[in-house]
């Protein structure tokens, strides 16, 4: 995954320890370089003295709220992408923090998987090639034709169950959060608990599908945090 | 003592009593004067009269001078009654009325005095008599005289003394009768509303039960019992609703913090190995999720309740959202062998909010879905109702919903099985947030049901008005 020489550099703003810690692991664990800060200040500081690829900034913080910190960078021309995280996610508040010149706004309690599939996309702006061909060992998907093959085999597949395997197979590796599907692959902005027990539905057809004639696994269930195509 | 009386009854009467006190003086005053008018008119009438008798009874004495010749049995002027005195033109009195003791009438004859109507004026002589004065002029005997004629006013003042003493004692007399029997009266007729404060007083917020006695439904006081009484119950039902929501709410909080809580504790309690904590975090992260969700679902609905959700509004046609939303659901009741069978009225459109609109129908669809038996059918229907509204029916053919329950199942964590799992259950929030939908489009959800007969809901809504385009804008936010 990261092919870079030297590993991205991400600032990361929060001054609840427990959540700044999960932050900071969970980011290393993924290869990037992170630089924790507790209070604006700091951040301030931090953002202005050093180079960053990526901010991620809490907005309720001690000091100096997070979005005073955006809007003062923004005014001196600091371009680097900032992610909010917050716990308010009121329509106005979302609008607020996009306007203050934020690239992404993520709410309180998000899902890891999430946060990092946000990271990613923030990071990889202005390179993404859609490719149409995706392979994942012996799982094949032509994504113009709609086609799925697995060890050569065609795979007969509805749309839904198709847009899904597309999803999972486009962040191969990764966990996808249940949001992650509902706002991608539904399109749903709400998370209601029918759409949760359609997911289900439609991950073990696909499984039956994808993974039961076959020896090696491929789609499976993180328990408590969402799914994902992997080799185990 | 008070000027402005606090309570409503002395207020009551000390207007009464003010009004009438302020009514009989002016009666009274008004009498007063009639009575006066009227007297001096009289007195007027007798006088011009007696002018005539005063001219025939002027009588010559033998050395120039005049008197007065007084028949038998007529007192003339020799009582305190009448005064006269007859004077020349030029000036010298010829007579005056004995009783005067020399106090003149008036002074000296001006030129012209006389002449003219007799016009009676009223005079305060210097001694203290008031009198009525008339002059008039007399030829006698080839002489011109000056009568000047005058009656004493006193028993006239006397008279209406007497009447005023009687009003200014019987004024106030009256006035407080009237007062204890205003007071009485308005006592008696606001007793109703004190027995109706103390009732009120004895109900409390923990006892909405108790009701206002209506005596009378038709009357004022009993329609005011009968309005409080509506309101106490309405005020009884938010109470209770407000009760069940906080119990229930902390019921389904509590219960995943329970769970991550004693799944960690008991996790804790022996070495394991990582797969075993693997699954340990991963059904503490499953709790987890589900207070998430539960946390946003009540989110959205105290938004609601706030009325804070902008709706983006556009024309909808009913039954592509209902086709929309049955695809969602569709894997779900596959999963039952149900099928769900969707007609009616391709052309019928609404204004609303795409995505909330269809979050009810799912939440509906979810929970027919979910009480229906396996291998049944869920109808859903896209119609007119008869008072010309959109209508969306879902019916199930489930167990239908016992009348008891019917009620409550929009209440926000009600389930009509209390047994059932969280598992399927979800957190019974569903309904609550599909009607707020509905709503929110000043539509109506309503649920039809019998016992053992499956349920149908009901969503209607204003028709999108395509038939008028003015109005279409109007319509439109």
């Amino acid at each position: 995954m990261q092919e870079e020489k030297h590993p991205l550099r991400i600032l990361v703003v929060e001054d609840e320890t427990k959540v700044a810690c999960a932050l900071c692991e969970g980011l290393e664990r993924e290869k990037y370089d992170v630089v924790a800060a507790a209070t604006g200040e700091e951040g301030f500081f931090l953002v202005n003295a050093e180079e960053f690829d990526l901010v991620i900034l809490d907005l309720m913080l001690p000091g100096r709220s997070g979005l005073q910190i955006l809007s003062t960078l923004r005014k001196r021309g600091l371009q680097t992408p900032v992610l909010i995280l917050t716990a308010r996610d009121a329509v106005e508040d979302r609008v607020r923090g996009l306007d203050s010149g934020a690239d992404d706004y993520l709410v309180k309690p998000f899902a890891f998987p999430e946060l990092l599939a946000r990271v990613r996309a923030r990071l990889r702006r202005g390179r993404t090639e859609q490719t149409h061909q995706l392979k994942y060992i012996d799982l094949e998907m032509d994504a113009m034709s709609r086609k799925v093959r697995r060890s050569g085999r065609l795979l007969d597949l509805t749309a839904r169950e198709f847009e899904l395997l597309e999803y999972l197979l486009r962040h191969k590796e990764q966990i996808v959060s249940r949001e992650m599907l509902a706002r991608d692959v539904w399109k749903e902005t709400a998370r209601a608990t029918p759409l949760d027990n359609v997911m289900d539905v439609h991950i073990n057809r696909l499984r039956r599908k994808v993974d039961e004639p076959f020896d090696r696994k491929l789609i499976h269930t993180v328990r408590g945090v969402g799914f994902v195509l992997r080799e185990e | 003592m008070h000027l402005y009386p606090s309570n409503v009854r002395s207020r009551l009467t000390a207007w009464y009593v003010g009004a009438l006190a302020a009514l009989l003086v002016a009666y009274g005053a008004a009498s007063l004067f009639f009575l006066f008018l009227s007297m001096r008119e009289q007195m007027d009438h007798n006088l011009l009269e007696d002018v005539e008798t005063v001219e025939g009874q002027v009588a010559a004495q033998p050395d120039g001078s005049v008197t007065l010749r007084l028949h038998h049995g007529d007192e003339g002027d020799t009582g305190f009654h009448r005064f006269v005195e007859i004077w020349t033109p030029e000036g010298t009195l010829l007579y005056r009325t004995p009783q005067l003791r020399g106090q003149a009438l008036d002074a000296s004859p001006i030129p012209g005095e006389g002449l003219g109507e007799r016009e009676p004026v009223s005079k305060h002589l210097p001694n203290g008599l008031r009198v009525r004065l008339v002059r008039s002029l007399h030829h006698f005997e080839g002489r011109t005289l000056i009568l000047r004629i005058a009656h004493n006013e006193a028993a006239m003042w006397q008279e209406l003394s007497e009447f005023a003493t009687v009003l200014l004692i019987g004024l106030p007399i009256g006035v407080l009768l009237a007062g204890f029997g205003g007071y009485a009266l308005a006592r008696k007729a606001l007793a109703p509303i004190d027995a109706m404060t103390r009732e009120t007083q004895k109900i409390s917020a923990d006892d909405l039960g108790a009701r206002l006695s209506v005596k009378n439904q038709e009357d004022e006081l009993g329609r005011l019992a009968a309005v409080l009484n509506a309101m106490l119950g309405r005020l009884q039902g938010a109470f209770e609703q407000l009760r069940r929501f906080t119990a229930d709410a902390s019921h389904e909080l509590r219960t995943p913090l329970t769970a991550i809580r004693s799944v960690g504790e008991v996790s804790l309690q022996t070495q394991r190995s990582p797969s075993e904590y693997r699954d340990v975090i991963g059904s503490m992260l499953e709790e987890v999720d589900r207070l998430t969700k539960l946390v946003g679902s009540l989110l959205t609905l105290s938004r609601a309740d706030a009325g804070s959700v902008q709706l983006q509004r556009a024309e909808l046609l009913l039954l592509t959202v209902a086709n929309e939303a049955a695809g969602l659901v569709e894997v779900l009741a596959e999963e039952k062998r149900q099928r769900i069978a969707i007609d009616g009225d391709r052309e019928l459109r609404v204004s609303g909010d795409r995505l909330i609109l269809r979050q009810a129908v799912v939440n509906l669809l979810d929970n027919a879905i979910k009480y229906s038996p396996a291998n049944s059918q869920i109808t859903v229907h896209v119609g007119r109702t008869a008072d010309n509204r959109a209508a969306l029916d879902i019916t199930d053919s489930g167990p239908g919903i016992p009348k008891e329950h019917q009620q409550y199942v929009f209440d926000r964590f009600y389930r009509v099985d209390k047994a059932r799992t969280r598992e399927w259950g979800g957190a019974g929030l569903g309904l609550s947030i599909a009607r707020w939908a509905v709503e929110a489009h000043q539509g109506e959800l309503i649920l039809k049901s019998e016992e053992g007969q499956g349920a149908t809901f009901s969503i209607s809504l204003a028709l999108h008005d395509n038939s008028s385009p003015s109005q279409k804008k109007g319509g439109l936010r």
